[in-house]
C-alpha cells in the first residue's frame, strides 16, 4: 500500500521540481535580456536631466525604526546627503527601547514641535514630532510600538507631503544617486508608473565612512557570504525576471518608491501585515487591475540600497521565519486573487507561482527529502537514479546562481577585486548543502508561526553601521 | 563503440536526466569561461584604451585645430571613439566660442556626418546610440536627422531623438517635436518631451502658444506645462484665456506660469483658480501666488488656508510663511479665521521655516514690536517649545530678556512643566537661572491667567484676543 504511495508522490515531486526548473531557466533568461538593456540605457541616461528637470517629482523619505540605536545616526547621516533635487526625511521611532530617539535628538539637535500631524491612516498614538535645528529636511516622529513595520510607516506616511513617498529601513544605506536612479522609470512615465523597487545589497564586509559605502567588499563570514548570493539571485533574477513580464509582486520593503495618493487610497501598509512590502504591491496589483487602469510596477537594478544582514544563525533563521510567515499572510489574504481571470496574468501566473514555488516550496522540499528515504527503505529508490537527480538537482541550482553573478558581472559589477569574484563563484556551489536545508526549516517555521497566529515584528541583532562624528549647528 | 546517445539510452529511464545533468554542467563551466575570459579581455582592453588616452590627451590640441589629419585617428575603432567621447564631453561645459571650435574639429574629421548617416541607416541600439551622441553634438545640421529619428518604430529611439533635440536649445529644434505632439503622433515619455520643450522653447515660448491653441485635446496638457516652465510677463492675456480652459491640468499649468507674470493682474486671476473645484488647481494657485511674494495676495493665501484640502493648506502655509515682512499681520489674521486646522498648520509652518524666529527677532524693532507680541502670544500654544528655547539659545541677550518677560507675562500654565524638560543638569548654571526666574514669575499660575486674560482683551481687536486667550489657554 505503502509503495505505490511513496511512488506516486515521488512522480508529482519530480514534475513539480521539473516545472519549477524551466521557470527560473525562463527567468534567467528574461533577466539576463532585461539587465543587459537596462545596462545600454544606464550608459546613456543622463542622471543630470532628472537631477536638473523642474518635473522631477519631489520625495518623502520613510525610515522605520524600532531599536536601531547602532545604525540610525550612519543611516539617517547617509539619507539626508542624497543626491536629490527635493525631499524630506521623516523617521518614525516605532516605541524603541534602546537609544534610537536619544541618539537621533542628541546628534541632530531635535527639539520637540507641534507640527501638525493628521492621522488619516490610522495608527498607534503619536507621542510626538520633532525638528532638527541642523537639518532641515528631517522631520522625526516618536509614536508608541506598533508591534509592525507597516504601523511605523504609517505614521510616517501621514506625515508625508510629497507626491512619492520611498520606504527606506533604518539599518540601510542608500548610494548617493540612490533616488535619482529609482526616480528615473517614474519621470519618464509619471502616468503609468505606480512604484518603483530599487536593488538591495549586502553592506557586511564594506567599509563605512561617513555615511556612504567606501570600499565595496565581500564579508568573510559563511552565513553572510550565502546571503549575498541569495540576494544576487533574488534581485538580479527574480526581480528583474518577473519585472520583464510586469508581474513584479515585490518591492523590498528596505527600498522602494510609491505614489502617495495610491498608498492613502490603499489605507497605507495594512496593519498586522508582516510582509507589509509584498502585501503592498499585491493589493496594488489587485486595486490598479479592478479598475482596469494601466499601470507597472518597476524594478530598477542599477539604484542601490546597502543593508546589514544577519550574521548569526539564530538571526537569520528568525528573519527567514518571518518572511515566509508574511509570505503565507499576504497570500491568504489576498486569496481570492488566485485563478481569477479578472486580475489577469498577476492571478494566473504571478500569484499561483508564488503559492506553489515560494510558500509550500519548504513543505515539499521536506516532503521530498522523506519520500526518498521511505523509498531508499522499501528498495523503492533507483541508486543511480537518485544519485543523477541529485547531481542534476545540484548543477542546475548552481547554474541559476553563477547566472546571477554573471549578470552582476556583465552590467553592475559592483565587485571589483578578482579575489571577490572567485569567492563569489566558489559559494555558488557551497550553498546547495547544508544552508538550503537549513534554509527550508526555517521557511518551514514561517509556516508554522503563521498557523499559530504569531504576528510579531521579531528583532533581527544588528552590528551596526559604523560611527559618525558630531555635526556641529554651523555644518547644517 | 556506441554512440553517446546510444549509451544514454541504454542507462534506462534516467537517461533525461542525465542528459539535463550534462547541459547543465556545460552552461556552468561555459558561464564560468566567459566570466573569467570576459573579465581578463576587459581588462586588457581598458589598458590599451587608458594608454591611447594619454597619447591623444597629449596630442589634443593638434587634433582639434586639424594639424594631425583626421585620417590618422578616424579609421581606428579605438582612437575615433575616444576622440568623439572627449570632444563631447569638451562640448557640454565649454564656452560658446570653445564649442565652435570643437563643432569645426567635429565637422571636418567627417565624426559629425558619420553620425548622421548612422542615425539614418542604422536601427536599433546602434541608431540610439547614434542619435544621442548627435544631440550631444549641438550642431544645427543634425536636426533634420534626429527629427528622422521621432519617427522611429522604436520608443528607445524615439526617445533618444527627443531627447538630442532636447538638447539643441534652439526654438528650431522643437519645432518637428510640437508638430507631432500637437498632432498627437508622437509617443515618447511625457517627461523627455517636456524636458526638450523647456530646453528648446526657453527664449520663445509664444512658440508653444501657438502650438498649444490647435493641439488636439491630449496634447494640450503636455503643451500647457510645458508654458507652465517657461511663461514670460508678456504672456498675460493668452494665461487669462488658458486659466479659464476646461482642462483642469490645462488651468494649473496656467496657474503656474502666472507665478511669472504681472504680480496685478497674476494675483487677480490667481484669486479666481484658488477657488477651483480642482485641488491641484487650487494648489498650483497657492504655490503661485507664494512665489509672487506679494502682500496683496495675502487674504487669498489664508482662504487657501483654509481649503478642504490638506494638501493646499500647507501649500498655502508655506507661501504665507515666504512674507517675511508681514508675519504678525498674517498670524493675526489666521487668528481671525477661527479654522484650528489652518492655525495649526502655519504655525508649524512658521516653526519649520524659523518665521518664529523671525518674530522673535522682531520684538527689537520698536514698531513692529506690538504685533509680534500679539503673533508671539497667540502662537504660544504651537510653538512654546520653540520659544523657550529661544530664550535660552538666543544669540542677542535683549531678545533673550524680551522674550523671557513675554514668556512670564503668558500665564500659560504648561510652561512651568515643559521647562522642566530643559532644566536639565548639564544647562549653564546662568540658563538655569533664567528658568528659576521665569518659574517664580508664572508660579502664581492662577493670577497670571487672569492677567494674561485681561491682556489679551486690551488688545485694540477683541475678537483676536479672545481667540488667542482661547487657543493659548485651554483651561480659561
Amino acid at each position: 500500500m505503502i509503495g505505490p504511495i511513496v511512488q506516486w508522490v515521488n512522480t508529482l515531486l519530480f514534475f513539480y521540481y521539473l516545472v519549477c526548473n524551466l521557470i527560473y531557466l525562463r527567468l534567467l533568461v528574461a533577466a539576463i535580456k532585461a539587465s543587459v538593456n537596462q545596462n545600454r540605457r544606464q550608459k546613456t541616461a543622463w542622471l543630470d536631466r532628472v537631477r536638473r528637470s523642474p518635473l522631477t517629482p519631489p520625495i518623502s523619505l520613510l525610515v522605520p525604526a524600532h531599536n536601531e540605536e547602532r545604525s540610525i545616526v550612519e543611516s539617517v547621516r547617509s539619507l539626508l546627503a542624497l543626491d536629490y533635487p527635493d525631499f524630506e526625511v521623516i523617521v518614525t521611532n516605532d516605541g524603541s527601547k534602546d537609544g534610537t530617539l536619544a541618539q537621533l535628538v542628541e546628534y541632530f539637535q531635535l527639539t520637540q514641535s507641534d507640527y501638525l500631524y493628521l492621522p488619516q491612516i490610522e495608527t498607534k498614538p503619536v507621542r510626538g514630532v520633532y525638528l532638527s535645528r541642523t537639518e532641515r529636511k528631517l522631520i522625526v516622529l516618536d509614536k508608541e510600538a506598533g508591534g509592525s513595520k507597516s504601523d511605523a510607516i504609517n505614521a510616517a506616511m501621514n506625515l508625508a507631503s510629497k507626491p512619492y513617498v520611498c520606504v527606506v529601513d533604518a539599518d540601510s544605506m542608500l548610494e548617493s544617486d540612490g533616488l535619482l536612479r529609482i526616480m528615473a522609470p517614474v519621470v519618464n512615465d509619471p502616468d503609468r508608473v505606480v512604484a518603483a523597487g530599487g536593488i538591495v545589497r549586502v553592506i557586511n564586509g564594506s567599509r563605512v565612512t561617513n555615511g556612504s559605502v567606501g570600499d565595496v567588499r565581500l564579508p568573510w563570514e559563511f552565513l553572510e557570504m550565502m546571503q549575498v548570493e541569495e540576494y544576487l539571485r533574488a534581485f538580479l533574477i527574480g526581480r528583474e525576471g518577473w519585472n520583464a513580464f510586469n508581474m513584479l509582486l515585490i518591492i523590498s520593503g528596505a527600498f522602494g518608491v510609491f505614489r502617495t495618493d495610491l498608498c492613502k487610497q490603499l489605507g497605507g501598509f495594512r496593519r498586522g501585515a508582516i510582509g507589509e512590502d509584498l502585501d503592498l504591491v499585491v493589493r496594488m496589483h489587485r486595486q490598479l487591475r479592478e479598475q482596469n487602469q494601466k499601470y507597472r510596477v518597476h524594478f530598477v537594478a542599477d539604484p542601490v540600497c546597502w543593508t546589514e544582514v544577519p550574521s548569526t544563525f539564530r538571526s537569520l533563521g528568525n528573519q527567514r521565519a518571518r518572511w515566509h510567515n508574511g509570505l503565507a499572510e499576504c497570500l491568504w489574504h489576498n486569496r481570492c486573487m488566485l485563478f481569477n481571470s479578472r486580475y489577469g496574468r498577476i492571478g494566473w501566473v504571478a500569484i499561483p507561482y508564488m503559492w506553489l514555488f515560494e510558500l509550500i516550496a519548504p513543505v515539499l522540499e521536506i516532503l521530498g527529502w522523506v519520500s526518498i528515504l521511505v523509498a531508499a527503505f522499501l528498495g523503492l529508490l533507483s541508486r543511480r537514479f537518485f544519485i543523477q537527480f541529485l547531481l542534476f538537482g545540484y548543477v542546475f541550482s548552481t547554474l541559476i546562481s553563477v547566472g546571477s553573478v554573471l549578470i552582476e558581472e556583465m552590467t553592475y559589477k559592483r565587485y571589483n577585486n578578482w579575489r571577490d569574484l572567485a569567492r563569489l563563484i566558489c559559494f555558488c556551489f557551497l550553498e546547495h548543502f547544508p544552508y538550503r536545508q537549513i534554509h527550508a526549516l526555517w521557511r518551514l517555521r514561517g509556516i508554522w508561526q503563521y498557523l499559530r497566529g504569531n504576528h510579531t515584528w521579531t528583532k533581527i541583532e544588528r552590528v551596526g553601521l559604523g560611527t559618525s562624528p558630531k555635526p556641529s549647528v554651523a555644518a547644517g | 563503440m556506441p554512440s553517446v546517445s546510444r549509451l544514454l539510452d541504454l542507462m534506462g529511464p534516467s537517461g533525461l536526466i542525465v542528459q539535463a545533468l550534462l547541459a547543465s554542467l556545460v552552461a556552468v563551466v561555459g558561464l564560468l569561461a566567459f566570466i573569467l575570459l570576459r573579465r581578463g579581455a576587459r581588462r586588457l582592453y581598458f589598458w590599451r584604451r587608458d594608454r591611447r588616452v594619454l597619447e591623444v590627451r597629449a596630442e589634443w590640441d593638434a587634433i582639434v585645430d586639424g594639424s594631425i589629419p583626421p585620417r590618422s585617428w578616424v579609421l581606428g575603432r579605438m582612437s575615433r571613439d575616444i576622440v568623439e567621447g572627449i570632444l563631447l564631453d569638451r562640448i557640454e561645459v565649454a564656452s560658446p566660442e570653445e564649442v565652435e571650435r570643437l563643432l569645426e574639429c567635429l565637422r571636418f574629421s567627417g565624426l559629425l556626418d558619420a553620425r548622421i548617416h548612422e542615425a539614418r541607416i542604422w536601427r536599433g541600439w546602434r541608431r540610439h546610440k547614434a542619435l544621442l551622441a548627435l544631440g550631444r553634438m549641438r550642431a544645427p545640421e543634425a536636426i533634420p536627422a534626429l527629427a528622422e529619428g521621432l519617427d522611429d518604430a522604436g520608443e528607445e529611439c524615439r526617445g533618444a531623438a527627443t531627447r538630442g533635440l532636447g538638447r539643441m536649445g534652439l526654438p528650431r529644434a522643437a519645432v518637428p517635436i510640437l508638430q507631432r505632439v500637437s498632432a498627437g503622433k508622437l509617443e515618447a515619455p511625457s517627461s523627455l518631451l517636456q524636458d526638450a520643450l523647456i530646453n528648446n522653447c526657453r527664449p520663445t515660448p509664444g512658440l508653444v502658444l501657438t502650438f498649444l491653441l490647435k493641439a488636439v485635446e491630449g496634447a494640450r496638457p503636455l503643451l500647457a506645462r510645458v508654458l507652465g516652465e517657461i511663461a514670460t510677463p508678456d504672456l498675460d492675456e493668452d494665461l487669462l484665456l488658458l486659466a479659464s480652459d476646461e482642462s483642469p491640468e490645462v488651468r494649473a499649468s496656467a496657474a503656474r506660469a502666472l507665478a511669472c507674470a504681472k504680480p496685478g493682474l497674476a494675483v487677480s486671476i490667481l484669486a479666481g483658480l484658488v477657488d477651483d473645484e480642482e485641488w491641484f488647481v487650487r494648489l498650483r494657485a497657492v504655490v503661485a501666488l507664494g512665489e509672487l511674494e506679494d502682500p496683496r495676495a495675502i487674504p487669498i493665501l489664508l482662504h487657501g488656508l483654509c481649503d478642504r484640502n490638506r494638501q493646499v493648506r500647507i501649500r498655502s502655509s508655506c507661501a504665507l510663511s515666504r512674507l517675511k515682512n508681514h508675519l504678525e499681520d498674517i498670524l493675526c489674521l489666521a487668528l481671525r479665521t477661527q479654522d484650528a486646522y489652518a492655525i495649526q498648520e502655519l504655525v508649524s509652518e512658521l516653526e519649520r521655516s524659523c518665521g518664529v524666529f523671525e518674530l522673535v527677532t522682531a520684538l527689537g524693532d520698536s514698531r513692529r514690536r506690538a504685533k509680534a507680541e500679539a503673533a508671539l502670544l497667540a502662537a504660544l500654544r504651537g510653538g512654546r517649545r520653540i520659544l523657550l528655547d529661544l530664550v535660552l539659545h538666543h544669540e542677542n541677550w535683549r531678545t533673550r530678556g524680551a522674550l523671557a518677560r513675554l514668556l512670564s507675562r503668558s500665564g500659560d500654565p504648561e510652561l512651568p512643566k515643559m521647562m522642566e524638560l530643559f532644566d536639565s543638569p548639564g544647562l549653564p548654571l546662568r540658563k538655569r537661572r533664567v528658568l528659576r526666574w521665569l518659574a517664580r514669575q508664572l508660579a502664581p499660575a492662577q493670577a497670571s491667567l487672569s492677567q494674561a486674560a485681561r491682556g489679551w482683551h486690551d488688545w485694540p481687536d477683541c475678537a483676536v484676543g479672545q481667540h488667542a486667550a482661547v487657543l493659548l489657554l485651554p483651561g480659561l
